[in-house]
């Protein structure tokens, strides 16, 4: 009992001595921005693995454990996370970070979403008539959130307020560079299959036309119809098939080998713990696989 | 802009695409007029949906500002500036409460999370399936036939959840489900939970599902089998331990997930704290008068069972679950409960009336873990579960007879009357195992043992002239197998085949098949 209770008193204590934000992000991909525009004044724990879908996580306790020590979550928003993180939030017992309030960091509320609007219809699939999700393969778009997420830290640590704000330019600018010389590589690229809708804002960022999606609908797994329809559709025109990591190779591979065009499978999140850097290589290698 | 209209009409006449006879250039003047009016129509009309809509985010800035000046409001949308907005584009998320009209308003988004949940089977029984030794209905040890979610053979619509959720205010959530069956409707939860305590402390108050052991506060949608374990529908009751009361949990802030409860609980759930009260027994029949006419008789006695408000029923639970990365999960727990009360009655058409009055206590562990690589809609998955309860029921036991019409008196003989102190002892467990062997695919077997402490000690002496331990009874055994095929993470069909072995009965094979539906707002589940 006295162990117990001297092991509090220490962990109390611990949590008192340091100073530095404690940010719990949902995916990799956010978590790196909060490492930019962060730096050393940020802990940032991710709940989920860069190899997995986050549509289909479930709510862990390590997730809620880690939610309950949390000064600020930063999410990706518009129900990417819908599966999980409400629940984990739930079971996390910290009134700080609940939706709403100033320790609750939704990226989507930031920058303006594509496809937002159409029916709330599962017939469809699994639709997010709140705007595609996956805003992060557009660099302009994570600038934005980075910018608001600036802001937040520095509420939540003032003393670092200016240094949130320079780090959120610094991405700012390095992602305008980045976005021009991808426009510039991937002018007159042939056009893409993605198997699902996430490299979207991708493909209009740099005016890459989507020729179709190995998904007959979002979240339904490849059929042999949708997929003989879709290589019948395509057959004689140019273009190339990006898929991710977690995404299964089986459908993409037979369009790839029906129409001869060339298939990439490429991560759709960072590393755990990556830096900026890593962020613009990895949108740099669907750049370069969308512009043979 | 002319320059441009004329480069057109000529592009298009030059490649004939416009069929028309040679235009003089006074109709291609008027022409050009024309689509430079309306253009210039079309100009304004952008700039006044931007002036409106520059208005409009103004009036939601402020807003935003008095609703929380902590909170920076969201990055002006597109009116000049950033990406060019279309009026026909689709209306930003940020922007859509606001109406076609222009009036600031959140309209019904108010309303609650609304979901419903379908569930129905088909079961076909190669037998009557017997309640387990030491577990009949007759002794009030949950049973069966009580409408629950008890499946009966041929189709049966168990029922249609309907589930309302939402946050209060800033300081409570709250959730009411609602359970509509074709007879009746029943309150299956219905609670309230703080969202503002600190300290890592949070109260739920309603009724609701107690949080001990793992499945007990899971809802037919998440079991993984057609029906529950034994273990939660014999030793709680067919609605688990759902009880009305309250309940006080801490997180502790550790790296890992350390959670611990109280619940204080009315007190009413069949298996460990059912409650009978005080109350007459009443008995009437028909018999024969004088000249054979009938005449209604009746009989009325206080039952003498204690009466006792609640709450009755005292919960405790602690979960503990190391941080064992991204690939596995483990929950480890540990509950038990004190109920001040255990009450059972059963009256014979003899006049004969048993009362069980007494306490009981209960004790348990549960395990779960979970494997999963992130396959495709669950391949690879895996699923391992366990759970353990044990119970005592200490209780008084009387038999009583109607000596007159107003006066229950014990039956036996005058130096050993039927009124004796019983102990139950009783346990169950269950043991499941559920693997995705292909996406949307997942199997799954499950023990069920009931009763391998099953032991009743009775001080009175029996017809042997024994005293002391009355019954040893058998454990009863079930193994089920199940296939769930699930489209979606909204739909589930399963199939399932029970084979059941049980003490003092028959042996029974079910076969079952069902189909459980969600339809409205995306679920969470919690682990």
């Amino acid at each position: 009992m006295k162990r117990l209770f001297l092991t509090l008193m220490l962990s109390l204590a611990a949590m008192a001595a340091h100073a530095e934000v404690r940010v719990v992000a949902t995916v990799p991909n956010m978590g790196m921005l909060v490492e930019t525009v962060g730096g050393d004044a940020v802990r940032v724990t991710v709940l989920a693995p860069p190899d997995r879908d986050a549509h289909y996580l479930e709510a862990r306790p390590s997730m809620m454990a880690a939610l309950r020590r949390a000064d600020l979550v930063v999410a990706v928003g518009a129900e990417l996370e819908v599966g999980w993180l409400s629940a984990a939030l739930q079971g996390a017992h910290n009134p700080s970070v609940q939706p709403g309030r100033q320790g609750y960091f939704e990226g989507a509320a930031h920058t303006d979403l594509i496809q937002v609007g159409g029916a709330a219809d599962r017939a469809m699939g699994d639709v997010h008539p709140a705007g595609n999700p996956h805003y992060y393969f557009d660099a302009l778009k994570m600038a934005e959130v980075a910018e608001a997420l600036a802001v937040r830290l520095g509420e939540l640590a003032p003393e670092h307020a200016e240094r949130f704000e320079a780090n959120a330019a610094e991405f700012a600018e390095q992602a305008r560079e980045h976005v021009e010389r991808w426009q510039a590589r991937a002018e007159g690229a042939p056009g893409a299959v993605f198997y699902h809708k996430d490299a979207d804002y991708l493909a209009a960022l740099l005016s890459v036309e989507i020729l179709g999606y190995i998904e007959p609908l979002p979240g339904i797994p490849p059929t042999a119809r949708h997929l003989s329809e879709l290589v019948g559709s395509l057959r004689g025109k140019e273009g190339v098939i990006l898929y991710a990591d977690f995404q299964p190779s089986r459908g993409p591979e037979f369009v790839s080998r029906e129409l001869g065009w060339q298939q990439h499978q490429l991560p759709n999140q960072v590393d755990i713990g990556a830096d900026s850097q890593a962020y613009f290589e990895l949108i740099n290698r669907w750049v370069e696989a969308l512009s043979p | 802009m002319r320059s441009v209209w004329i480069l057109a009409l000529t592009v298009a006449f030059a490649s004939g695409s416009v069929v028309a006879e040679e235009p003089t250039l006074e109709e291609l003047m008027r022409k050009i007029e024309a689509l430079e009016e309306r253009d210039r129509e079309r100009q304004e009309r952008i700039e006044r949906l931007e002036t409106e809509l520059r208005a409009a985010d103004a009036v939601e800035r402020q807003t935003a500002e008095e609703r929380r000046d902590t909170d920076r409001p969201a990055r002006p949308a597109a009116a000049g500036t950033g990406p060019q907005a279309d009026p026909l584009d689709p209306v930003p998320a940020r922007m859509r409460a606001r109406s076609v009209t222009g009036e600031v308003t959140s309209g019904t988004a108010f309303n609650p999370a609304i979901s419903v949940i379908l569930d129905g089977t088909y079961a076909h029984f190669s037998d009557h399936i017997d309640d387990p030794a030491g577990f009949e209905s007759g002794h009030g040890h949950g049973g069966h036939g009580h409408g629950g979610h008890g499946i009966s053979e041929g189709f049966n619509l168990r029922e249609a959840e309907i589930t309302f959720t939402g946050s209060v205010d800033p300081y409570f959530d709250m959730m009411v489900m609602a359970s509509v069956s074709e007879s009746d409707i029943e309150l299956e939860e219905a609670f309230i939970t703080t969202r503002s305590l600190p300290a890592g402390l949070q109260v739920k108050a309603g009724k609701f599902l107690s949080d001990v052991g793992y499945i007990n506060k899971h809802h037919i949608h998440d079991w993984y089998f057609v029906d529950q374990p034994w273990m939660r529908e014999l030793m709680f009751g067919d609605e688990g331990l759902n009880e009305v009361g309250a309940q006080l949990s801490w997180l502790a802030p550790f790296d890992t997930y350390t959670r611990f409860g109280l619940e204080v609980l009315e007190g009413t759930s069949p298996g460990v704290a059912s409650y009978i009260g005080d109350g007459r027994h009443e008995m009437v029949t028909v018999l024969p008068g004088d000249s054979n006419q009938p005449v209604r008789n009746r009989w009325r006695a206080d039952k003498n069972l204690r009466d006792r408000d609640g709450p009755r029923l005292f919960t405790g639970f602690v979960k503990w679950a190391p941080d064992l990365g991204f690939d596995h999960a483990m929950q480890l727990g540990a509950f038990g409960g004190i109920s001040q009360v255990w009450q059972n009655e059963e009256g014979h058409s003899s006049g004969r009336l048993e009362t069980w009055d007494g306490d009981s206590q209960f004790i348990g562990a549960d395990l779960v873990y979970k494997f999963g690589r992130g396959g495709l809609l669950g391949d690879g998955n895996f699923v391992l579960q366990a759970e353990y309860v044990y119970r005592e029921l200490d209780v008084e036991y009387q038999s009583r007879q109607f000596t007159d019409f107003s006066n229950l008196a014990l039956t036996g003989p005058s130096d050993d009357p039927d009124r004796r102190d019983q102990l139950w002892k009783q346990d169950a467990f269950y043991l499941q195992g559920v693997y995705g062997f292909a996406p949307r695919w997942n199997a799954g077997l499950r023990v069920d043992g009931v009763g391998l402490t099953n032991r009743a000690f009775d001080d009175g002496t029996d017809a042997l002239g024994r005293r002391g331990m009355r019954d040893d009874l058998d454990a009863s055994w079930r193994y089920s197998g199940q296939v769930t095929f699930a489209p979606t993470e909204f739909s589930r069909l399963r199939g399932q085949i029970s084979y059941n072995d049980i003490a003092g009965g028959h042996e029974a094979w079910q076969f079952m098949l069902q189909y459980n539906m969600s339809l409205g707002v995306h679920g969470a589940h919690a682990f």
